[in-house]
């Protein structure tokens, strides 16, 4: 479903490469987690699946299609599409209630989102058990619920792919638990997830790991 | 909910920073607003109090004249062919021109010269209405001739002629009586008796007939020229003299007045403009986060534009309304408290509600353009990875 060709990748000219010559294939329906040390270049290569970053060199094929030479426009509209990420952080914008920013990826004109939209917004904010929070502001709901909120905005457009960026770095363990119980539980439903995780007991749970290590893939299982 | 809900949100959830940003933006706008309506109040003034020091175009028959001089003397101009104009004719003509509303005051005169008492003086024949109009600098002791038979007496010729108010004297064999005497002047004016236009023209048996006129005419932002054309092809067969220098002196201190406010509205919304700027740019960098994620989200370079410049272009339409209703306010209220003598109103003009409005909203968004692209141009990879 989702491969890596070759993958390399510089910040900035003259800089030490983070990723040099990463080769990684995904499956449908894989839970897939990234594992490696600070700096390893794993988040990276996380951001180099999901489009947001343009490798140095190398291809990202999605569906057999190259999408690493896709335009700003074609990436852009994968990403509201098929391609979802969460954060370490939740990332919400604070000035928007709970279904707000669950429907922000629906938002492109200044045409209003449809009774259709908000309905599935709630269907997603549901989904992630905050159906009767809908109306609360990000500073009203705790760490994990803020986490569950950018869960469903991840959702809201339908996604095949879910890449999550350290999704239980800022919670305590109770939390996260909760929220890695949520993502196999999606990924249970068919949702591919592809996660970047410190944590050998989340790893354990996934159906495939990759380690990185300076900038390599150094194990894949 | 919809595009514009995000920046909505956002300028009422740091509400303090959003009324600062309106009312500083405000205020600059209320200054503008108040200086374009009190120099073009206080150009009108001048232009009309600069008037009453006389008039601008002079309009003389065509006259056939020849410089006399012998032997290194000059000896003067000697006309012949003498001409007149008709009066009725010409205020006819000159108020029908087509930049006829800029045509104040147009005050024809004739003169005769003559002996009262066995002194030799002149007496100008004029229509006191327009001639007050042309002179306010005018101040009669007494009053202006009520009719025909009264005269205004300059005050070197009344001292001449031993005149004081009330005194009949003997014109051409007809009585008039002095209604007044004008204080000094320092000009021709002193020298001479004023008396009704009609009743000289039948003491010189030239009714209707005039030596001269004076036009004055309003001038700000309008050609002197382009009236003098005009008044000369009304009156082909008359002389049209524009008095360039009085005219450019009207012009000049009219178009100091209109200049000054314009630098000063420049100035203050360049001051707002960037003030918007900085606002915008301060609020790109404290949010690169949420650019990251709704980059992340799918949101296009010209979405996170728009939620930017969109922030920027609600206060500035906010400021547009508040600002030009104290604009409006404060022009009513300044020419009092100023001591301008200038008129004050309070003057709600539609179009220039809306012309102000649309040029605040394209200004706000100008200001708000270059960090909006900043924002739009970050690297939302980046902008999580600085996370």
């Amino acid at each position: 479903m989702l491969t890596a060709i070759d993958l390399h990748h510089t910040y900035a000219p003259g800089a030490e490469p983070v990723l040099r010559g990463v080769d990684v294939a995904i499956a449908q329906g894989d839970f897939a987690c990234i594992m490696g040390r600070s700096g390893s270049g794993k988040s990276t290569l996380l951001y180099a699946l999901s489009t947001l970053l343009r490798p140095t060199s190398g291809q990202v094929h999605y569906l057999g299609r190259d999408i690493s030479g896709l335009s700003e426009k074609e990436r852009n509209a994968l990403r509201g599409s098929d391609l979802a990420m969460i954060f370490q952080m939740h990332h919400l914008l604070p000035a928007l209630t709970a279904l707000e920013n669950v429907l922000v990826p629906m938002l492109s004109r200044l045409r209003p989102v449809g009774a259709e939209a908000m309905a599935r917004g709630m269907a997603c904010l549901d989904r992630v058990g905050l159906a009767d929070k809908a109306r609360r502001l990000p500073g009203n709901l705790s760490g994990g619920e803020q986490q569950r909120v950018a869960i469903a905005r991840a959702l809201v457009c339908g996604p095949k792919v879910l890449f999550a960026d350290e999704p239980t770095g800022s919670l305590d363990s109770a939390t996260g638990n909760g929220i890695m119980n949520l993502l196999l539980e999606l990924n249970a439903e068919g949702l591919t997830v592809v996660m970047v995780s410190h944590q050998p007991d989340y790893a354990a749970l996934a159906s495939r790991v990759i380690t990185i290590a300076d900038g390599r893939v150094a194990q894949s299982s | 909910m919809n595009l514009a809900t995000i920046p909505l949100r956002n300028l009422r959830r740091k509400l303090p920073r959003t009324m600062l940003s309106v009312a500083v933006f405000s205020l600059g706008i209320a200054s503008v607003v108040a200086l374009a309506h009190l120099s073009k109040v206080v150009g009108d003034s001048l232009e009309r109090k600069m008037t009453a020091f006389g008039a601008n175009v002079l309009i003389t028959p065509r006259t056939q004249s020849l410089s006399v001089g012998y032997g290194g003397l000059t000896l003067g101009d000697v006309s012949f062919d003498m001409r007149y104009l008709p009066v009725a004719e010409t205020v006819a003509a000159v108020r029908a021109i087509p930049m006829k509303d800029n045509i104040s005051v147009v005050a024809p005169k004739f003169a005769l010269l003559t002996k009262v008492g066995g002194v030799p003086v002149g007496v100008v024949g004029v229509d006191f209405q327009s001639e007050r109009g042309i002179k306010r600098y005018w101040q009669p002791r007494g009053g202006y001739p009520a009719g025909d038979d009264g005269v205004l007496a300059g005050s070197a010729a009344a001292a001449a002629l031993s005149l004081d108010l009330g005194d009949a004297m003997t014109i051409e064999g007809r009585t008039f009586r002095v209604a007044g005497v004008l204080a000094p002047t320092g000009s021709e004016d002193d020298k001479v008796i004023f008396a009704d236009i009609a009743a000289v023209q039948r003491l010189a048996g030239k009714e209707n007939m005039a030596h001269f006129v004076e036009v004055a005419a309003l001038c700000a932002g309008c050609p002197i020229d382009e009236i003098t054309e005009h008044i000369q092809a009304a009156l082909p067969d008359a002389s049209i003299t524009a008095m360039q220098q009085v005219v450019k002196q009207r012009m000049a201190a009219i178009s100091f007045v209109k200049h000054l406010a314009f630098s000063v509205s420049f100035v203050i919304m360049l001051t707002a403009c960037a003030m918007i700027g900085l606002s915008v740019f301060s609020s790109v960098n404290e949010r690169k986060n949420e650019i990251g994620v709704l980059r992340a989200v799918g949101f296009s370079k010209a979405g996170v534009f728009s939620l930017f410049c969109l922030e920027a272009v609600l206060t500035g339409m906010t400021a547009a309304v508040l600002g030009y209703a104290g604009g409006v306010l404060a022009a009513g209220i300044v020419p009092d408290i100023l001591e301008t003598g200038a008129p004050s109103a309070m003057v709600f003009d539609v179009g220039e509600f809306f012309l102000t409005f649309a040029a605040v909203t394209a200004l706000s968004a100008a200001a708000a353009a270059p960090p909006s692209l900043a924002a739009a141009r970050l690297d939302p990879a980046a902008a999580l990875v600085t996370l």
